[in-house]
């Protein structure tokens, strides 16, 4: 049986203290689950452990043995397999060069032979059991959840000692979830070392066997799974506790629709979608991957315009640009952060500025106190731990910066929030204090169109949720219709128990 | 404390720039008699501001994550039809300055427009332009001499106002609305918006394609200003008299700190590396160097700052 012992490890950035002296111990045979806020330093924790950072401090063994990481090569030798959060997959490469990047079977002449690389890969994926990727795909072409799953599977392909998941349910759907659930238990009964980092805490509870809880780079607590349950987990890594994840609903929202799409289409993705969001509610979207949900936004967004009707307010509106759609009080949080969401090398407030640059100009000169007075309000309301505002939106924690795009979109005082997937990653105090603000800000009329590929989240948060399969929406669920149960039934086309069926609209 | 080591790291090349400039003209003065005085100076700051100001259009083009490789024609086409045109006579200036401006916009809508609306990349649409200038302008000009530029321009370009070039003040002027631009100005942003990842500049209602296509116009605005000015200054226009433009208003960018990938950068980082560029080539015949190492100097000076830059000052 071997241990990986990590001791009092360091890590300064400037003046921040990602790890502070940070323990952690875990065994073969184990999936170890690691927790804590937003900015905690479990990534970069992660990134030690890969080789991608060097630390200041502290020691890391294996088997007793000191480990000396000092690049991605030494990790891999190490036998140290590892999911990034932000992913490190090669956009312009193929899925199949991505997955044997530096280790391409060679043919004669040392040429790489592609269409063996792209049999080994395919046999990789389909041994893992991902289907519908590929081997050939160029990975900037695909969603991110696709890009998520080559990225496990890069991981998992050495057969590594230690298996390192950074928040790689994040972008998955509940299926995909499962999936990746039994590839970490799989593993782990193989005699590996797993490593398991999330925000949700019911997967936690589903696959781990211990967990270690940091807060603001220290290991404040470590145990068996079963002699920390979830309240105490949450105080450990917030250091207070959160009353309720999910606040109440409103208990009637008002018939008045704000927007109207009607035969919304786009190619094979959108197969004509009708929909009614009113003023004040919260309208989920699920269904399994890939069912058009991010097509949908997109087209509301006016980020993919596509054919058929849209109607703000009873108004016909077009949106044929984000720019369009924000000037009618529409706004989108992205699927992808990184590509989509921030500019990673300007400050977080040239990103929070960005929609409302002009806004807050007068003949073209930015204001820039009654910038700074909006960006300090918005990042206090979404507890953006950052220090400065004039720090780089890339130098964030994951989660950080998720608030960050959130931020984007609130500021622009939207009358429509289309957020696809906003509290990926975000931790569990600051969801609850999304989710709150969510909830208020319906009650002062907001419509908000709610992507999760959470399910808890989507039944909790939602006043009713449209369920997407093919393109269409497949049936719309509410009141004490709305379970995760029917939300899974309908994702696969199944029927409700009949008694039910009626109050579906 | 954080914000200012923020903004020394996000200035660093910036400040190098500057210190090699000052090093450079310190070191020269030691070795060089007469090379401090104020008379000197003042000629290698009028010969620093035609880089400076080609610079200028280069640095906006550039932090909107393209190039303008055009530059020399522009430069050359705006001094050569200007001479050609005024026959020496200053009264001809009222029509011909706004058909150069306008020309000069033109050639910047069709650069920009080429790149946002047709998606040439900025290397090929750029130098395609630059071709078409030139070969334009030996058409026109059958290769032959054109006369002398009016005096006013020769004025303008060699004068001084209290001891000042005016040249100079032009400069300062001009930079002064690139600082403006890009420091206090919803359009600044967006620029950096625009360079550093236009996807998301284009989500977040950015309209990047207008951003792009002004970068171009500014940038041919900036060379035909040059042009004008460098008319007056060697007091005619010959063919080919653009062409050092094009490597050292890339490098003027670069060497002030700006990214080549854009987003990064800004034009006081450029004046820096005009001011270095010049200094390098008043520096050839003090050293007794051939001209044409010139260039092998210059290729230095960028690996160096370059290099400088990428040494992360006070740790990571
Ligand atoms: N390149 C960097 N430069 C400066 N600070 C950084 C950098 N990378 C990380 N940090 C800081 O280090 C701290 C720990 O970040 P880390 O990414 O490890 O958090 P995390 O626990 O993974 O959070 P999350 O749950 O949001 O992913 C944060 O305060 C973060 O801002
Ligand atoms: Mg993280």
């Amino acid at each position: 049986m071997s241990v990986l012992r990590i001791t009092d490890l360091r890590k300064r950035y400037g003046a921040v203290h990602a790890l502070d002296g940070a323990s952690l111990e875990a065994r073969s045979g184990e999936v170890h689950a690691l927790l804590g806020e937003n900015g905690a330093g479990k990534s970069t924790l992660i990134k030690i452990l890969s080789g991608a950072v060097r630390h200041d401090g502290g020691s890391i063994a294996l088997d007793d043995r000191e480990l000396r990481i000092r690049s991605p090569r030494d990790a891999v030798r190490a036998g140290i397999g590892t999911a990034f959060q932000e992913l490190s997959l090669i956009p312009d490469l193929t899925v199949a060069q991505n997955l044997f990047f530096g280790r391409e079977p060679l043919g004669r002449l040392r040429g790489v032979r592609r269409g063996r690389l792209e049999q080994e890969a395919a046999a990789l994926l389909e041994q893992l059991g991902i289907e519908r990727i590929a081997a050939t795909a160029l990975v900037r072409t695909l969603p991110i959840a696709q890009r998520q799953l080559v990225e496990i599977a890069k991981a998992a392909a050495r057969r590594p000692r230690v298996l390192i998941l950074d928040e790689a349910t994040s972008a998955l759907s509940p299926a995909e979830g499962t999936w990746l659930l039994e590839l970490a238990r799989r593993t782990a009964r193989e005699g590996a070392i797993v490593i398991f980092i999330s925000h949700r805490l019911a997967e936690i509870r589903d696959v781990a066997d211990r967990m270690t809880v940091f807060r603001a780079g220290v290991d404040v607590g470590a145990g068996a799974i079963d002699q920390i349950d979830d309240d105490e987990a949450v105080r450990l890594m917030l250091g207070r506790r959160v009353e309720r994840l999910y606040p109440p609903r409103r208990e009637a929202v008002g018939e008045e629709v704000v927007l109207a799409a009607r035969g919304l289409t786009l190619g094979t993705r959108l197969a004509g979608v009708d929909l009614d969001l009113r003023r004040g509610e919260i309208l989920g979207v699920g269904g399994l991957q890939g069912q058009g949900q991010r097509e949908l936004f997109n087209a509301l967004a006016g980020a993919t315009p596509a054919r058929g009707r849209i109607e703000l307010e009873g108004r016909e509106i077009h949106p044929t640009s984000p720019r369009r759609a924000l000037a009618e009080g529409i706004a989108l949080v992205p699927e992808d952060r990184q590509r989509e969401g921030l500019l990673l090398d300007l400050s977080i407030r040239d990103n929070i500025a960005l929609p409302v640059i002009e806004r807050i100009s007068r003949a073209g000169f930015v204001d820039a106190r009654a910038e700074t007075r909006m960006v300090a309000e918005v990042a206090e309301r979404l507890q953006i731990t950052a220090g400065s505002w004039a720090r780089e939106a890339g130098s964030l924690s994951g989660g950080n910066q998720q608030k960050v795009v959130l931020a984007k979109t609130l500021v622009s005082g939207a009358r429509v929030l289309l957020l696809y997937d906003a509290t990926r990653g975000v931790d569990v105090g600051t969801k609850s204090e999304i989710f709150t603000l969510l909830r208020e800000l319906a009650g002062s009329g907001m419509a908000t169109l709610f992507y999760s590929t959470d399910l808890q989240e989507l039944t909790n948060v939602c006043d009713r949720v449209a369920v997407m399969a093919d393109g269409r929406i497949g049936g719309i669920l509410a009141g004490p219709q709305l379970t995760e149960e029917n939300v899974l039934r309908l994702s696969v086309g199944g029927s409700l128990p009949p008694v039910a069926a009626e109050a579906v609209r | 404390m954080t914000d200012r080591r923020q903004w020394l790291r996000r200035n660093q090349a910036t400040l190098l720039a500057y210190a090699m400039a000052i090093a450079l003209f310190l070191v020269t003065s030691a070795f060089a008699h007469g090379f401090a005085t104020w008379n000197h100076t003042r000629v290698l700051l009028v010969q620093a501001c035609f880089i400076g100001i080609v610079g200028l259009g280069q640095t906006f083009v550039i932090l909107g994550g393209g190039v303008d490789l055009s530059v020399p024609w522009m430069l050359n086409a705006t001094a050569t039809l200007l001479t050609l045109w005024c026959h020496g006579q200053a009264a001809n200036l009222v029509w011909v300055l706004p058909v150069l401006l306008a020309m000069a916009v033109i050639v910047g809508l069709v650069n920009g427009l080429g790149v946002t609306l047709l998606g040439v990349s900025p290397i090929i649409m750029t130098l395609g332009v630059n071709g078409v200038l030139q070969g334009a302008l030996l058409l026109i000009t059958n290769g032959g001499q054109s006369p002398t530029a009016p005096h006013a321009i020769q004025q303008l370009a060699t004068g001084n106002v209290a001891g000042i070039p005016i040249a100079l003040l032009v400069w300062a002027a001009v930079a002064l609305i690139a600082w403006l631009l890009l420091s206090k100005m919803s359009l600044g942003r967006q620029l950096y918006a625009t360079g550093t990842n236009a996807r998301v500049a284009y989500l977040s209602g950015v309209r990047v394609g207008r951003v792009t296509v002004l970068s171009y116009v500014i940038s041919a605005l900036a060379s035909a200003l040059a042009g004008v000015l460098l008319a007056g200054y060697v007091g005619e226009a010959y063919l080919g008299m653009g062409d050092v433009y094009l490597f050292s208003s890339v490098a003027a960018v670069v060497i002030g700190g700006a990214s080549i990938l854009g987003g990064r950068g800004h034009y006081v980082g450029t004046v820096a590396g005009a001011l270095i560029l010049t200094l390098l080539a008043a520096l050839l015949p003090i050293l007794n160097l051939n001209p044409a190492a010139l260039q092998v100097v210059y290729g230095f000076a960028i690996l160096l700052t370059v290099g400088l830059a990428s040494l992360r000052l006070g740790g990571t």
